[in-house]
């Protein structure tokens, strides 16, 4: 494993420096095709449980770039960099170091190769979503909707290599990262596989099978999820279901399970988004089922402005500290 | 270091200040792929170029069909996909949103050379009649026009469809107006931003 990680991590390196460079060089112009907006954004959080006020703010800048040739796409990249500040946030999350810490943070920066003949899966090399469940379809960063998954996983998003594609009834994507989260490197032998093939997205009745299996921060993980999407009008009925195992060094074995059920109803104009989710989590060695309720909403004012906010509320009494009562408020700009 | 991070965001949006705005984040942008290889099956690679709808291109479309407007998402930097055949050009792909009584309905629409409407495909439609739109007969009524073809289609109040077009669209009036409407921003959208570049070809 230490020498594949190893080879990885030059790989990772080396093909994001190629493809950083090579896509520049096909097109003269690196404005065309090239997206961006400035993204602000202050977060207001009243914690309940820990009896605490805090707030996230964060300003960043959020690109897209499509790469050409005469020949047609050779790819695209991805590259989200953001000033993050803490103000009295516990608990500190791991990228920071204190309750009151501001550091830049990498969401995603990748790229992703297209231009492959038909039978080729693009290749996409840099930080990116794990695929896996319903985040691989439904993007949740720099929102207050939340899939859980860097909880489920270890971690959201990791350096690597990944291969996916959409072909005519089908979509995959699949992923070797390293397991440093935002570290470009592994990390004691971290590592992560990470997996899903579904029907195609943007279909009404969406379906996925989703694996995983990784070591990262010292626990290994092992997932297996399906997930599905219905929708019917403005009304939205999504879940996920995911069965597995963690190991935490000097711990035995403990099997998991999660569940998601959401309801979510859209505005006809697509301003107003209104959701619950009802989550269950059962850990083997934990005395109680955790079991959530979270009901949030956005309203987009237009392009630049939209409000949320989220409460989500713990109905059982965990074995330690107190239960989950957590109220969220979101401003967020793009220009 | 974290001054330097602010001062180079500063710096970065006065060289590229122009409005670019789109409300979502961009990690979230998906290609309509498997729709272009529907409507453009023979097709080895696609071409994209993405221009901005802005404030202007808006007042455009409200002058030239009055009582329509374009939806608030429908503004910021959208992609027209060019669908390559190795080094020719088969023709364009253009997704456009339109509201409707279910939500916003999200077609794929291919365009041929001479910027005819050559066929659709739904991204996203919740309407129970979708079934119907999806028909070739239905089809029939807007494949092989153009935008004033079109919209000698509409009727009088410049948002619904004639009476023998909707009498044609079977059970899915409705969707008959929404597709038309649609149909027509496409083409006109299409000419305004990206005719010069497509003239090139």
């Amino acid at each position: 494993m230490f020498v594949f990680n190893v080879f990885s991590e030059f790989l990772v390196r080396f093909l994001a420096f190629s493809l950083l460079i090579f896509p520049m060089s096909c097109y003269a112009d690196f404005t065309n095709n090239l997206r961006w907006s400035l993204d602000a954004s202050a977060r207001l959080n009243q914690n309940d449980a820990l009896d605490n006020t805090s707030r996230i703010y964060a300003l960043g800048l959020d690109s897209h770039k499509v790469f050409t040739s005469s020949n047609g796409d050779v790819g695209y990249g991805v590259g989200q960099f953001y000033y993050t500040k803490l103000s009295n946030h516990i608990p500190v999350p791991f990228l920071f170091t204190s309750k009151d810490d501001g550091e830049l943070i990498i969401r995603e920066a990748h790229l992703n190769y297209t231009a492959g003949p038909n039978w080729l899966p693009n290749i996409r090399v840099g930080h990116f979503v794990l695929p896996f469940g319903l985040e691989e379809s439904i993007d949740t960063n720099g929102r207050l909707l939340d899939y859980s998954h860097g909880k489920n996983l270890g971690a959201k998003l990791d350096w690597g290599l990944g291969l996916n594609k959409v072909v005519s009834q089908v979509e995959y994507s699949v992923s070797y990262t390293l397991g440093g989260k935002d570290k470009a490197k592994s990390v004691d032998g971290s590592y992560a596989v990470s997996g899903r093939i579904g029907s195609l997205s943007h279909l009404d009745f969406v379906v996925g099978l989703s694996i995983y299996d990784g070591n990262i921060d010292d626990v290994s993980r092992k997932r297996l999820a399906l997930d599905w999407q219905y929708y019917w009008g403005t009304w939205g009925l999504l879940g996920e279901l995911a069965l597995g195992e963690d190991n935490k060094k000097s711990q035995r074995m403990q099997k998991e399970k999660y569940s998601l059920l959401e309801l979510n109803k859209t505005s006809i104009n697509g301003q107003f988004k209104l959701y619950s989710q009802f989550i269950v989590s059962d850990k083997e060695n934990q005395k109680s089922t955790d079991k959530l309720i979270n009901i949030g909403f956005s309203y987009q004012f237009n392009t630049q402005l939209e409000l949320s906010m989220s409460g989500r509320k713990q109905f059982n009494n965990p074995s330690m500290g107190q239960k989950q009562q957590l109220l969220r408020v979101q401003l967020r700009v793009r220009y | 270091m974290k001054i330097r991070f602010v001062s180079l965001m500063l710096i970065v949006m006065l060289i590229l200040i122009s409005g670019n705005v789109n409300a979502i984040a961009y990690c979230s942008l998906r290609d309509p792929v498997a729709q272009i290889g529907k409507l453009f099956p023979q097709k080895t690679n696609q071409l994209s170029i993405v221009k901005t709808v802005d404030d202007n291109t808006r007042a455009q479309v409200q002058i030239a069909l009055p009582s329509n407007d374009l939806h608030f998402s429908e503004l910021g930097q959208h992609t027209l996909y060019i669908a390559m055949l190795g080094k020719e050009a088969l023709g364009y792909v253009h997704v456009r949103s339109e509201q409707s009584d279910w939500g916003l309905v999200e077609i794929v629409w291919a365009i041929d050379k001479n910027l005819r409407i050559s066929n659709f495909v739904f991204q996203r439609c919740r309407s129970p009649k979708k079934k119907i739109a999806e028909d070739s007969g239905f089809k029939a009524m807007f494949v092989g026009k153009n935008y004033q073809e079109l919209k000698e289609l509409l009727s009088d109040d410049g948002v619904t469809a004639k009476i023998d077009v909707l009498e044609k669209a079977q059970n899915a009036p409705e969707l008959a107006n929404v597709v038309l409407r649609c149909a027509l921003k496409t083409l006109l959208l299409t000419e305004i931003l990206w005719g010069e570049e497509l003239e090139k070809l």
